[in-house]
């Protein structure tokens, strides 16, 4: 592949890294996951970016591959240590002291996050990136009617995980 | 306020929380090579066809297939052995043709149909031949016990002994019993592979499957 190539390639990829940043955010739990799941999202768009006609954008046609690459390609490796349970653990300490400050809150709301499957995570992460239901729908393959009623019951789980 | 609206407003603002990776960092990433389920699948299913085809040479070259040969059965040897080529060639093509089509550019449900039908093909391939293995060995056992002097002679003494029913169940029971050993291993060999390797995969095309119906 030629020098140009590349080098744009590259180029556009420094610029939007966040958005590989947070997938790997939403689907791993530790640094090395982290960098392991980054390292193969920016393969997969390196390998596909000579397919890539600048007919979307460039941090759409991201978006796709990134989370494509996260539920699907993506082989975890099994020698790293899952700190899940720790943060989880964490968090179940502070939601006995729960005092309803939107910190807390947060750090509750991202938490349940990460207990949703691979699918709400995905949905998720695009209603979060503000994608309208066209996109989202477009993303992930369903229908823009189903894409709504998914969102809402995960809506719903999620408030039943901060209020049992 | 909707959950999820508190969760966008700090998920949008926090995006100086990443890592900044630099030009060369990620020029040294595309450097690198994947790992990805594709590739490992890639590698498992020639690694089948490989697996059948050093099979059926070797099978080809053994004694005891030698002495068909001999025997008056060469049609029927030869005309497996032409099938199972073509059925091979066309399994091989079916395969390319269905790897080349998983692109990761498509959306989520595309991609995950994809692999899985690459997949089939390929599974599709090895019960052909679990079906060939069997059917070529109640032919050639056919023709060894219509053919085969020594197995003839053997037959025919268990007869005048009155052990022709112990001789052929011994027999059949056998090689039926070879046949199952063999395919269990094969099942064993899949259920481990294709366990670990497709189970994320399978569980999320389910999950989009099912938001679908």
């Amino acid at each position: 592949m030629s020098k140009t190539l590349e080098h744009n390639f590259v180029e556009q990829l420094e610029a939007n890294q966040n958005i590989v940043h947070k997938v790997c955010r939403l689907y791993t739990n530790n640094q090395d996951a982290h960098n392991d799941l980054f390292q193969e999202v920016v393969i997969q768009l390196w390998k596909a970016y000579p397919k890539f006609r600048g007919d979307s954008k460039f941090s759409t046609w991201m978006y796709r591959v990134a989370l494509n690459t996260a539920i699907t390609l993506y082989r975890k490796k099994k020698r790293r240590i899952n700190t899940q349970e720790f943060e989880s653990v964490e968090f179940k300490i502070k939601a006995e002291e729960y005092d309803d400050t939107e910190e807390q809150q947060l750090k509750l709301l991202y938490s349940a996050v990460k207990e949703l499957n691979d699918i709400e995570k995905a949905l998720v992460f695009l209603y979060l990136e503000d994608k309208n239901y066209k996109e989202i729908s477009e993303t992930m393959g369903i229908s823009e009617v189903n894409a709504r009623v998914k969102m809402s019951r995960i809506k719903t789980k999620l408030k039943t995980i901060l209020n049992p | 306020m909707d959950e999820l609206e508190l969760l966008k407003k700090d998920w949008q603002k926090d995006s100086n929380a990443y890592p900044k990776l630099s030009y060369n960092d990620i020029y040294k990433m595309i450097l690198k090579k994947s790992s990805s389920i594709v590739k490992w699948i890639f590698i498992i299913s020639l690694l089948e066809f490989i697996f059948w085809i050093v099979l059926s040479i070797a099978f080809k070259g053994n004694k005891e297939m030698n002495q068909f040969d001999n025997l008056n059965s060469n049609y029927i040897v030869i005309s497996l052995t032409v099938i199972g080529y073509i059925i091979l060639a066309y399994f091989f093509f079916m395969f390319f043709k269905n790897y080349r089509t998983i692109s990761v550019t498509d959306n989520a449900k595309k991609l995950m149909e994809n692999i899985l039908k690459t997949r089939q093909t390929v599974r599709r391939y090895v019960a052909f031949n679990l079906l060939y293995l069997i059917i070529a060995c109640v032919l050639l056992l056919f023709i060894a016990f219509d053919q085969d002097k020594q197995l003839i002679n053997l037959a025919n003494i268990a007869a005048a002994n009155g052990e022709s029913f112990k001789f052929y169940a011994i027999f059949i029971l056998t090689v039926s019993g070879l046949l199952a050993i063999v395919i269990l291993i094969l099942l064993i060999f899949y259920w481990l592979v294709y366990g670990i390797l497709l189970r994320r995969l399978n569980r999320n095309y389910k999950e989009l499957k099912k938001l679908d119906l």
